[in-house]
C-alpha cells in the first residue's frame, strides 16, 4: 500500500497543534533523565526488550519441559551460576566487558546503517598488538605499560577496520563481504603469530609466553577476576552516548542512517562518517581483544575471542544501535553466558540452551520493533 | 440516472481526531465526482473506508445495491471497485502485459500474454488511452504509467474508478489527456471519484463536485455554474486571494551566474546542455517544464549535490564550481529540493534537528566538537513562531506534521538563513492551497527583500506568477528568457511539451 500519511493522523496532528497554540507560546517539555540518557522513545523501547527477554525465556521453558527437565530448576541454577557469588559476579562482569565495548561501536555502526561485521577480526588484531607490545616493551612501568598495549590493540582494531573501509569505498564491495572477510583473515593472523615468533616454545597449544605482571589489568575486587576492564566499557557506553547525540559527527551519523540524500544535502559526507566510525568501531573493538588478553588470559591463546565479534553484532541489534542501550543488552548476553555453563553442570540442560534464549529474545524484540514501527505510522 | 454508489453516514476516527464525521457520499452511474479538500480535510480517509483498507466506526456502504461491509481491498476490486493510487504499483522491469496479468486471478495459472496483449490493444482503443502492451513500464513516461494503472482497472472490470490526485506529476498536455481518457470512461458508462485540490480540473472535468473540510462534507454542488472562488471558500473556509502581492522593484547586481553548464550522468546520458543564465538580487527566475527535463540536475549542479561535467557557477563573484554543499551554505546559497520525505527532512528527526539540518556544524549551533542543544532549541522556536509552523514543541519528531507544516520547517529553515541566492524546486509539491500561498509569500518576501531567486516548477501557473523573468526547461536545455510582460502562455505550453523546441518564448519576434 502507499506510504502516504493518511488524513486522519493529518488531522489529529493539526487538532493538537491547534490546542498548542491555543495554550499560548510554544513550550518546550523537558526530557528529564530518560531524554537526555537514551534518547527520544527510550522507555518505550526498554518495555519492548524487557518483554521480548520475558518471552524468550518463557518459550524457552517450554522446550525445557518437553525435555523432560524443570524449567524452574533450570532458572535457578542460570541465576545462581550468574549471581550466585561475588565470584560468579565477577566472572560474569569480565564476559560483559568485550561484548559492551565492541557492542558500542557496532550499534555506531548501524546508527549510521554500516553494515560492521567485523568485530571478530578486529577484536583479534587488537588482541595480537596488544600482546606484542605487553611482551617486547615489558621493562615499561605498569601504568605505562598498560596504556601502550591497550593504545596499540585500539590502533590496530581501527587499521583492521579501515582495510574493510578501503576496500568500501575505493571498490565498492558492500562492508558485509568485507569485514566478514576480514574476520577470517584476523583470527588465522593471531594463530599464524602464535606458531611462529609468538608463540611460547614447548607449549604444546598455540600461545604466547605469560606476560609480566606489570601487564595484567589491575584488579577492582580484591579476592575476584573482576579487573578494571568494565570500567573502560562503562565509558565507552558513555562517550558513544556523547558522541552519537551532542557532537556534530554524531549528528552526521544519524543523518547518514535516516537518509544518504538528507546527510548530502546536509553536506554530510558519506565517506567521512562511513571512515569515521569504521575507525571508531575498530579501535573499539581492538581495544576488547586488548582487554581480553590483559585482564583474564594474561598471555595470547588462540581463539581468545571466539565469537565475541558475532555476540557483539547482536547486541546491538538489541540495544536498538543506541549506544546507553548497550550496557544493559551487553550485560544481559554476559549474565547468561556466565550462568551457562552452571546450568549445564546442576541440571543438566545443554549450556547451548542459553543460545535459544539469546537468539529468540533476538527474534522477539525485531518483532517489537517492527510492530512498534508498523503502529507509528497509522 | 442509477445511483451506482452510496455511503451513508460515514463516521471514522483516530483516537480523539475524528477523521470523518457523518459523511454521505452519492456516485450515480456514469458520472465523474470530484472530491475536493484541504491537505488533511478527510479525502483519503474516506476512501480507504470504502476500498476497504480501514474500517469505519459507524455508516454505511451499498455499492451496486450490495450492502458491502468488513471489506478488504482484495473484495472491493472484486466488486468493482478500482483505486489508482499516487505511487503507482507497477513493476518497472516488466512489460505493460506482464505487468497486467500481475496479481490478475482471471488470467489463471497458465500464462496466455499474447490474448491478454489483445485485450489490452481493444481496450486501448475504446478508451483512447494509446498503450503498447509490450513497452517497458521502465521506459514510459509518467503519464503512461498512470494509464497502465487505468488499464489493469477496466480489465479487472471495474465500475468506479478512485483517482487520488491524478494530475500532480503531468504536464499540461498530459493532463488534457488524462482528462480526456475520463471523458471516454464516462461515456462508456464508468464512474469515477476524482481527488483533487486543484479547482481548475475539477471544474472542467466533474459533474458534481464534494467539498470536504475538517473531516465533514461541507458542500456538494453541480459543477454548472460553481465558480473557482465559490469552491476555494468552501475548502479553506476563508477567501484566497487571486493574485500575489509584489513590490515593483529594480533587479539589483548579478547574483548568480551559470555559465555553459553541462552534465552527464553516469550512464553517459547528458542530462544538462550548456545552461547558462543569470540571476540578479530582487528578482525571480521562474523555470516552467515537464518533471524529468533536466530541472533537478540543474538545481542539484547548482546546490552541490551533483558534479558539473563541464561549465562553471559563479555565486557573488565568487566561482563555487568545485565547491562542496559546506561552503555554498556558507556563502549564502539556499535549496528548497522537492523531496521532502527524504532529502530536504528527515522524518524522524525532531523540528529542532531538522530546522538544524544544515547549519548544525556551524556557530551558533556548534561550538568546537559539541553541539549547542540549547542553541538549536532557540533556533526552533524562534523559527516556529516566525513562520507560524503548527507544532507541539520543538523536540516532536517532523513525522507527525501535516505535510504543509513539513513545508513550513523547510521554508523556515532555507528563508530564515537569509540567503542571498535561494534555489526552490517545486517547493508547493503535495501542498494545498493554503499552504501553497504560504510559500509563496515567503518566497516573494524574500525577492522584496532582495534575495535572488531560481523558482523551478511543473505548475505553469505558478511559474507566470512567480517570475520576474521565465523560461522553459525541455530535454536539458533551457529556453531564452523573457521577461513577464513579454510572455506568451500557449507558446510555453508547447514548449514544455516538446513540440517548440528552439523557438522563443516571446510573442512577436525573436530577439
Amino acid at each position: 500500500m502507499a506510504l502516504r500519511r493518511d488524513d486522519a493522523a493529518l488531522s489529529q496532528d493539526r487538532d493538537t497543534i491547534t490546542k498548542a497554540v491555543d495554550d499560548g507560546p510554544v513550550k518546550t517539555r523537558r526530557r528529564g533523565l530518560r531524554g537526555a540518557f537514551v534518547g527520544p522513545g527510550g522507555l518505550r523501547m526498554a518495555l519492548l526488550a524487557a518483554a521480548a527477554v520475558a518471552l524468550a525465556f518463557a518459550v524457552t521453558a517450554m522446550l525445557i519441559l518437553v525435555a523432560g527437565k524443570n524449567p524452574l530448576l533450570a532458572y535457578w541454577a542460570l541465576f545462581t551460576g550468574a549471581f550466585g557469588s561475588l565470584d560468579r559476579i565477577a566472572f560474569a562482569l569480565n564476559k560483559c566487558t568485550p561484548y559492551i565495548l565492541t557492542g558500542v561501536g557496532v550499534a555506531l555502526c548501524f546508527r549510521a546503517k554500516v553494515i560492521n561485521v567485523g568485530g571478530e577480526g578486529q577484536i583479534a588484531v587488537g588482541g595480537l598488538a596488544t600482546s606484542w607490545v605487553a611482551l617486547n616493551l615489558s621493562s615499561l612501568p605498569s601504568a605505562l605499560l598498560i596504556a601502550a598495549a591497550l593504545v596499540a590493540g585500539a590502533v590496530a582494531g581501527a587499521a583492521w577496520a579501515a582495510c574493510a573501509a578501503a576496500i568500501r569505498l575505493k571498490r565498492g564491495v558492500h562492508e558485509v563481504l568485507c569485514t566478514l572477510l576480514l574476520n577470517f583473515v584476523g583470527t588465522l593472523l593471531v594463530s599464524e603469530a602464535l606458531n611462529g615468533p609468538m608463540g611460547e616454545l614447548g607449549a604444546g597449544f598455540p600461545q604466547s609466553p605469560m606476560f609480566v605482571d606489570a601487564a595484567w589489568l589491575p584488579r577492582l575486587l580484591p579476592g575476584t577476576d573482576l579487573h578494571m576492564g568494565i570500567i573502560i566499557a562503562v565509558i565507552a557506553v558513555l562517550a558513544g552516548h556523547v558522541l552519537l547525540w551532542r557532537t556534530p559527527f554524531g549528528f552526521r551519523l544519524r543523518l547518514l542512517g535516516s537518509s544518504n540524500s538528507a546527510a548530502a544535502y546536509a553536506g554530510a559526507s558519506f565517506e567521512h562518517g562511513f571512515l569515521g566510525v569504521m575507525l571508531i568501531a575498530g579501535g573499539l573493538a581492538g581495544v576488547a581483544g586488548g582487554v581480553e588478553v590483559l585482564g583474564v588470559h594474561y598471555r595470547l591463546i588462540e581463539g581468545f575471542s571466539q565469537g565475541f565479534g558475532f555476540n557483539a553484532v547482536a547486541i546491538a541489534l538489541l540495544a536498538a544501535a543506541t549506544p546507553a542501550a548497550v550496557l544493559p543488552a551487553g550485560l544481559f548476553f554476559g549474565f547468561l553466558d556466565a550462568g551457562a555453563l552452571a546450568m549445564q553442570r546442576e541440571v543438566g540442560i545443554p549450556s547451548s540452551l542459553v543460545f535459544v534464549i539469546q537468539g529468540l529474545t533476538m527474534v522477539f524484540v525485531l518483532c517489537a520493533m517492527g510492530i512498534g514501527m508498523k503502529q507509528q505510522r497509522v | 440516472m442509477s445511483t451506482l454508489l452510496k455511503m451513508h453516514g460515514i463516521c471514522k476516527s483516530y483516537g480523539s481526531v475524528q477523521a470523518n464525521r457523518d459523511i454521505d457520499l452519492t456516485v450515480p452511474q456514469g458520472r465523474i465526482v470530484g472530491l475536493l479538500g484541504e491537505n488533511g480535510s478527510g479525502k483519503s480517509t474516506l476512501m480507504k473506508v470504502l476500498f476497504g483498507m480501514v474500517r469505519p466506526d459507524g455508516g454505511s456502504i451499498t455499492f451496486k445495491g450490495n450492502l458491502l461491509a468488513q471489506h478488504t481491498p482484495r473484495e472491493a476490486i472484486a466488486a468493482g471497485i478500482g483505486m489508482i493510487h499516487q505511487h503507482f504499483m507497477l513493476v518497472e522491469a516488466m512489460t505493460v502485459t506482464e505487468n497486467v496479468m500481475l496479481g490478475w486471478e482471471r488470467v489463471g495459472h497458465w500464462l496466455r500474454p499474447n490474448d491478454t496483449a489483445e485485450m489490452i490493444r481493444t481496450a486501448s482503443k475504446t478508451y483512447g488511452l494509446d498503450l503498447d502492451p509490450h513497452a517497458m513500464i521502465g521506459e514510459l513516461p509518467f503519464g503512461q504509467r498512470q494509464r497502465v494503472e487505468i488499464m489493469k482497472l477496466i480489465l479487472r472490470g471495474a465500475d468506479l474508478l478512485i483517482l487520488d490526485e491524478p494530475t500532480s506529476n503531468l504536464s499540461p498536455p498530459e493532463v488534457a489527456g488524462l482528462l480526456g481518457v475520463m471523458r471516454r470512461l464516462r461515456e462508456e458508462g464508468h464512474s469515477v471519484i476524482f481527488i483533487s485540490h486543484k479547482l481548475g480540473e475539477v471544474l472542467e472535468i466533474c459533474d458534481e463536485v464534494v467539498v470536504l473540510r475538517d473531516g465533514q462534507a461541507i458542500g456538494r454542488c453541480a459543477v454548472e455554474g460553481a465558480t473557482r472562488a465559490d469552491l476555494a471558500r468552501m475548502m479553506v473556509g476563508r477567501e484566497i486571494g487571486t493574485s500575489a502581492h509584489r513590490a515593483e522593484r529594480e533587479a539589483g547586481t548579478e547574483t548568480l551566474v551559470v555559465s555553459r553548464l553541462s552534465r552527464f550522468d553516469a550512464a553517459g546520458v547528458e542530462r544538462l546542455r550548456e545552461v547558462s543564465f543569470s540571476l540578479r538580487a530582487g528578482e525571480i527566475l521562474a523555470v516552467a517544464g515537464v518533471d524529468g527535463n533536466g530541472q533537478a540536475d540543474l538545481v542539484e549542479v547548482i546546490a552541490g549535490l551533483k558534479a558539473a561535467t563541464r561549465g562553471s557557477i559563479t555565486l557573488g563573484g565568487k566561482d563555487i564550481t568545485g565547491l562542496r554543499v559546506g561552503g555554498r551554505l556558507a556563502l549564502g546559497l539556499a535549496y528548497i529540493p522537492v523531496d521532502r520525505a527524504s532529502t530536504s527532512l528527515v522524518p524522524d528527526m525532531t523540528i529542532e534537528d531538522n530546522i538544524a539540518l544544515r547549519d548544525f556544524d556551524r556557530a551558533p549551533l556548534c561550538h568546537g566538537y559539541t553541539l549547542d542543544k540549547a542553541a538549536f532549541r532557540e533556533l526552533a522556536i524562534s523559527r516556529i513562531a516566525q513562520f507560524d509552523i503548527r507544532a507541539i514543541g520543538p523536540d516532536a519528531p517532523v513525522r507527525t506534521l501535516s505535510g504543509g507544516n513539513q513545508q513550513k520547517i523547510v521554508v523556515a529553515r532555507e528563508i530564515g538563513r537569509g540567503p542571498r541566492v535561494l534555489l526552490a524546486y517545486q517547493p508547493t509539491w503535495g501542498l494545498d492551497p493554503g499552504a501553497t500561498r504560504f510559500v509563496i509569500d515567503q518566497i516573494l518576501a524574500l525577492r522584496d527583500a532582495g534575495g535572488a531567486i531560481l523558482y523551478i516548477s511543473s505548475e505553469l501557473e505558478e511559474v507566470l506568477m512567480l517570475g520576474d523573468r521565465i523560461g522553459v526547461m525541455y530535454n536539458g536545455r533551457l529556453s531564452s528568457l523573457v521577461s513577464r510582460e513579454d510572455v506568451n502562455v500557449t507558446r510555453i505550453g508547447l514548449m514544455m511539451a516538446g513540440a517548440d523546441e528552439g523557438s522563443q518564448l516571446r510573442s512577436g519576434a525573436a530577439s
